[in-house]
């Protein structure tokens, strides 16, 4: 068995191109990768993939999560059509969930990318500020949450520093619906900021010098050089980024379920799915349906945008 | 029969991953060995990376099949076993858990007690009660009892109920009975919903307690706190729950407690003007709250009355559980909530019911969880209990009246009604009840139009699958 193979690798080489590598491997090899690959696949398949099926085909349908398949009643449309037409913290999920990716992309990541590049800069003191910008993202969402809570609650830190310790003169900033998303919006960006400056730092590190030099050369500001030369040469970079910006703008929960369970201003697509699916009262026909809003609300725009994207690579 | 057993646990399963590196090896894997030696380089061979994992699966089958053991063996020494699931998760209501376990082993049980944080075993009944639940568990009297033994999920207790009736008012009996007609719940305790206050607060403003009667004197009382400078009514909502119990109040109390009922088990609808004049009455209320009521939970209200920043609160007797000093609690008390429409007077009370009942899963340990649901209803629970936590109030009938004054006021409200609702989201479906009334009622203290959230909340009803 050992002399076949070495006159097969040996013969491989004498034809570098006309063979693939794939005819190098043994059986035995070959069992083992299938397995390997097509183990994680299949529980991929299993576990990720017909679950998902499953819920797009549960939206159809009445049930409450108890009893068996005769239980489940198909309905058709309806949940759909009650969801859109009277279900009344549909619209304030959606316009949090839009605002939410609206504020991450206008403000947040650019806010990102720009630290990124003057941080790149490696002028004094930026190790420091490095540090500083992505520790939010060492905490886990739930503790921030907390944390800010502490901070804007009616007789928390800015309360107190604002003078208004009185309970008819504190500032309700969680409780107002008008008020409470913002300052959700302005905690989410603390800890993205940092995590978008990362990346792009990273990404900026792995950027050819001799492309800088050469711009200088030209006689391009900075800024300038930036814009036009950097930018797009990091391109899987900037697809990361807008993955991330999109998919964590959609699927935002942890933050507004701890602050006061998703209610009152707060609703988001995630918590909605939650507290269909899985409260006291399991509505499995309604939670699915919202789940497969959500979902066509991530991956379309995420789709059309790789499509684009790849296009023009090719 | 020890096979079959152990085959029902999980890790039954994982055993038998064990036996495979039993076996003698093979030429071909020996082959196999002796070529993955070849493209590795640090010598660690495949074959030892699966050796690594079938070696762990082994230890987990082996602590698995030692559980298994011990799950599977027969009871020991004549105690009997039962499982109890318990959402009592606040320090003061688990010892009162304690008590009652310490009580039952005395009396030939072994409970083996799991608690689960409150709200987190409210949330996951569902897929508790489906899964492997305990054999008893806590929950509530009222449509979320019956809900939950129409659906099959509860053991009928009736034949314990023949035994143990004349230890309960006929009440309790109704309150523990499901849709069906046969009884599935075992009452244990109940506190009542009333206004809370604290007297020296009402004493410095000059308002006496017993003076107020009609909805007008309460809204002179509520001017009164205000000119001193005092919130007069404490109220938080951030839990989505705590307004139910003003809602329930002013609705039975402007309307009557048929017409509540009805409400709330849908033969009434949203959208009958009744409602409108309960959303009215609350309005008038409104600018002597508290102005951050979205921003607090029910403890940070009734923190409000602790400080003595506040003067009233509409909420159940557990507030008094915040009062941690013994001065403070002497000061607290309570009083009904006052009467609106003259022909219903205070005759309706808000007077919730917890206790115990038997899940599916009881039925492969019918006679003990049976007898434990007997013990449960005697007095000598009562006692247990009662020693840890002088204020409660027992369903048990056998119990001795309670000295303390605050609970002894809390009986004496209660006596005096002669209708009793169990709470909005015990009372109604839990669908509705949750996050579709919770948001209903946040919108409008948020200053929501009530004709709009009524008309919603008749669309959102009319949308729920049928019961």
């Amino acid at each position: 068995m050992t002399s076949s193979t070495s006159t097969k690798t040996a013969a491989a080489e004498a034809t570098p191109r006309r063979r693939r590598r794939g005819h190098n491997f043994t059986t035995t090899d070959r069992a083992v990768l299938s397995g390997l690959v097509g183990g994680p696949t299949l529980l991929h398949i299993l576990l990720v993939w017909i679950p998902a099926l499953c819920t797009v085909a549960l939206s159809f349908t009445y049930w409450d999560g108890i009893g068996g398949l005769n239980e489940i009643h198909w309905v058709g449309l309806k949940n759909y059509q009650q969801i859109f037409t009277i279900y009344q913290d549909f619209k304030p999920a959606v316009r949090n969930n839009v605002l939410w990716l609206g504020f991450f992309a206008i403000i947040a990541t650019p806010l990102g990318v720009i630290l990124a590049y003057y941080i790149d800069k490696e002028l004094k003191g930026t190790k420091f500020f490095q540090t500083a910008f992505y520790l939010p993202m060492v905490l886990s969402l739930a503790v921030t949450g907390i944390v800010w809570d502490y901070i804007f609650r009616t007789n928390g830190f800015v309360n107190s520093v604002m003078g208004n310790t009185d309970a008819q003169t504190a500032i309700s900033w969680f409780g107002d619906p008008h008020k409470n998303i913002w300052i959700v919006l302005i905690i989410a960006s603390w800890r993205h900021i940092g995590y978008v400056m990362l990346l792009y730092l990273a990404g900026m590190k792995s950027v050819d010098p001799s492309l800088h030099e050469a711009a200088a050369i030209d006689g391009a500001t900075s800024w300038y050089t930036f814009r036009k030369v950097i930018f797009p040469s990091l391109r899987p970079v900037n697809v990361i980024i807008i993955v991330i910006t999109v998919i964590d703008s959609l699927r935002a929960f942890d933050l507004v379920y701890i602050i006061n369970r998703g209610r009152n201003g707060l609703q988001l697509l995630g918590v909605l799915v939650y507290d269909n699916i899985f409260g006291e009262a399991t509505r499995i026909g309604w939670g699915s349906a919202l789940a497969t809003i959500l979902f066509a609300l991530s991956i379309i725009p995420i789709m059309l945008y790789l499509y684009q994207t790849f296009k023009k690579d090719k | 029969m020890v096979l079959a057993l152990i085959g029902d646990h999980p890790y039954f399963w994982y055993s038998s991953i064990l036996w495979w590196g039993c076996f003698p090896k093979t030429s071909a894997e020996e082959k196999w060995e002796k070529m993955s030696d070849m493209f590795t380089e640090e010598g660690v061979s495949r074959r030892s990376v699966l050796k690594g994992t079938v070696a762990g699966a082994g230890a987990l089958a082996a602590g698995g099949l030692v559980s298994a053991g011990t799950a599977s063996s027969a009871d020991a020494a004549g105690a009997k076993k039962v499982s109890v699931g318990s959402n009592q998760s606040d320090p003061a209501a688990r010892k009162n858990d304690l008590a009652w376990v310490a009580a039952a082993k005395t009396a030939g049980f072994d409970v083996k007690l799991n608690t689960v944080d409150h709200n987190t075993f409210q949330n996951q009944i569902n897929s508790y009660l489906q899964g492997t639940p305990d054999d008893v568990f806590t929950w509530f009297a009222g449509y979320r009892m019956q809900f939950f033994a129409k659906k099959g999920l509860a053991t009928s207790i009736s034949d314990v109920w023949k035994k143990i009736a004349p230890n309960f008012s006929a009440g309790y009996k109704n309150a523990s009975t499901g849709l069906d007609g046969k009884q599935y719940f075992i009452p244990t305790t109940w506190y009542p919903w009333a206004i809370m206050y604290r007297k020296s607060v009402f004493k410095a403003a000059g308002v006496d307690p017993a003076t107020i009667v009609t909805w007008a004197d309460f809204i002179n009382a509520c001017k009164t706190f205000q000119s001193k400078g005092i919130t007069p009514v404490a109220l938080g909502d951030k839990g989505g729950w705590e307004a139910m119990g003003t809602f329930d109040f002013i609705n039975f109390r402007t309307n009557g407690f048929k017409f509540h009922m009805d409400l709330t088990a849908g033969r009434a609808k949203w959208t009958d003007p009744r409602v409108q004049k309960t959303f009215a009455n609350w309005a008038t209320m409104f600018p002597y709250q508290n102005n951050n009521v979205l921003d607090l939970a029910w403890d940070g209200a009734a923190q409000l009355v602790l400080q003595k920043k506040a003067a009233m609160q509409v909420m159940g007797a557990f507030h008094a559980s915040i009062y941690t000093d013994p001065a403070d609690l002497a000061d607290l008390a309570l009083f009904a909530f006052p009467e609106i429409t003259p022909a219903y007077g205070r005759e309706a009370v808000e007077a919730p019911i917890d206790g115990y009942m038997l899940s599916k899963h009881a039925s492969k340990n019918l006679a003990n969880a049976k007898s434990l649901a007997e013990f449960i209803s005697s007095d000598k629970y009562g006692k247990a209990v009662l020693a840890v936590a002088p204020t409660a109030l027992f369903a048990n009938n056998k119990m001795p009246k309670p000295s303390d004054p605050f609970a002894l006021s809390q009986v004496n409200l209660v006596n005096g009604c002669k209708y009793i609702a169990q709470f909005f989201d015990r009372d109604s479906r839990p669908d509705f009840a949750g996050t579709i009334f919770q948001s209903a009622l946040q919108k409008f203290l948020g200053g929501g139009d009530p004709k709009a959230i009524a008309t919603d909340l008749q669309q959102q009803w009319d949308a729920l699958p049928p019961a």
